[in-house]
């Protein structure tokens, strides 16, 4: 991996994005989009808890709302990959950093097994004000994650 | 140090406020960020309220959904998430005044939000009173659309200026 990261900070893209404006530029985006991807995944992540919008089936408010959280989320990805390859070795060994990875991991993990398995049965709660206890488990996971997610992100930059 | 912030500045600068500030930042461990992240939490609930809202106006997102009830259902997340951003903002510049209340991107955020804040109330007393103006054409509907339009301006400009401010050195001594 230790080559894989000097290879990246090696990269005349890196040290471009380093020197200048674009780190600066690049965090004000991470954070713009960082916390549009974490409001919109909240709305879902309430919907399948039961505490908002009860009157909307909970697929309607998935397939509205998750396509935004995409969108903001690849944006995300692309700005934190460009503050990454600045100091790709010290990101890496960063202990906040780490958790961040394993937190992000676990989100999409979560992610993967409730639209890949908890929604098959969705028929029968789609319309529940309060749906079915594995919903339920997936947006409470989804919210604390994402938070755990914002706060190892903010810590980054005080252990650098 | 005069200025529009030059009193605010002598007040905080030296004072009680300050020195319990400066204490909790550099004393309690991970406080900086566990306080910065409330105030993340904070823009996110911007961001899921009335940077939502501003692009269902703009017919964006969530077309399911009526306008008047997004907005009734949505608006106060903003409201209440304002005190816990003005609340965690206020440790750091209490602690150094210099540092904010001299920098042209804070001066430049504030000068956002007070619209930006006035947009949001605008929208949501319009809608309120005349839920029916979002199916109806006309001068209302479009006057509506472009407060959204320049509201989501804004919070996008505030969020990037909040970013920047730690920046704002780098931005004036160029050149």
């Amino acid at each position: 991996m230790a080559d894989l990261w000097m290879w990246l900070e090696g990269l005349p893209l890196a040290a471009y994005i380093g020197e200048g404006w674009l780190f600066p530029f690049l965090e004000s985006i991470h954070v713009l989009t960082g916390t549009f991807v974490v409001g919109s995944i909240l709305m879902v992540d309430l919907r399948l808890l039961g505490l908002a919008a009860g009157r909307y089936p909970v697929s309607r408010i998935v397939k509205e709302i998750v396509p935004w959280t995409y969108g903001a989320c690849v944006l995300s990805v692309v700005a934190g990959l460009g503050l990454f390859i600045t100091r790709a070795g010290h990101y890496a060994a960063n202990p906040a950093f780490q958790i961040k990875m394993v937190l992000l991991v676990l989100a999409g993990l979560n992610m993967g097994v409730f639209h890949l398995v908890t929604v098959r049965g969705i028929a029968r709660w789609d319309d529940a004000a309060r749906p079915t206890a594995g919903a339920r488990f997936a947006g409470g996971c989804s919210l604390l994650l994402w938070i755990g997610v914002m706060l190892s992100g903010r810590w980054i930059g005080h252990l650098l | 140090m005069n200025g529009t912030f030059g009193g605010l500045i002598r007040t905080l600068d030296g004072s009680a406020v300050q020195a319990l500030a400066v204490r909790l930042l550099s004393e309690v461990p991970g406080f900086p960020p566990m306080i910065q992240t409330v105030h993340l939490l904070g823009i996110t609930a911007i961001m899921g309220s009335v940077v939502l809202i501003d692009l269902k106006v703009l017919g964006l997102a969530i077309p399911s959904q009526s306008t008047p009830d997004v907005i009734r259902r949505l608006m106060p997340w903003t409201w209440c998430a304002l005190p816990f951003l003005a609340a965690s903002g206020l440790v750091f510049v209490f602690a150094r005044p210099n540092r904010y209340f001299v920098n042209p991107v804070f001066g430049t955020k504030l000068a956002m939000l007070v619209p930006a804040l006035i947009l949001a109330a605008t929208l949501q007393v319009m809608s309120a009173k005349n839920p029916g103006l979002w199916k109806e054409p006309g001068a209302a509907r479009v006057s509506a659309r472009a407060i959204a339009a320049v509201s989501l301006l804004l919070w996008i400009g505030i969020v990037l200026a909040g970013r920047w401010i730690a920046y704002a050195d780098y931005l004036f001594t160029m050149g």
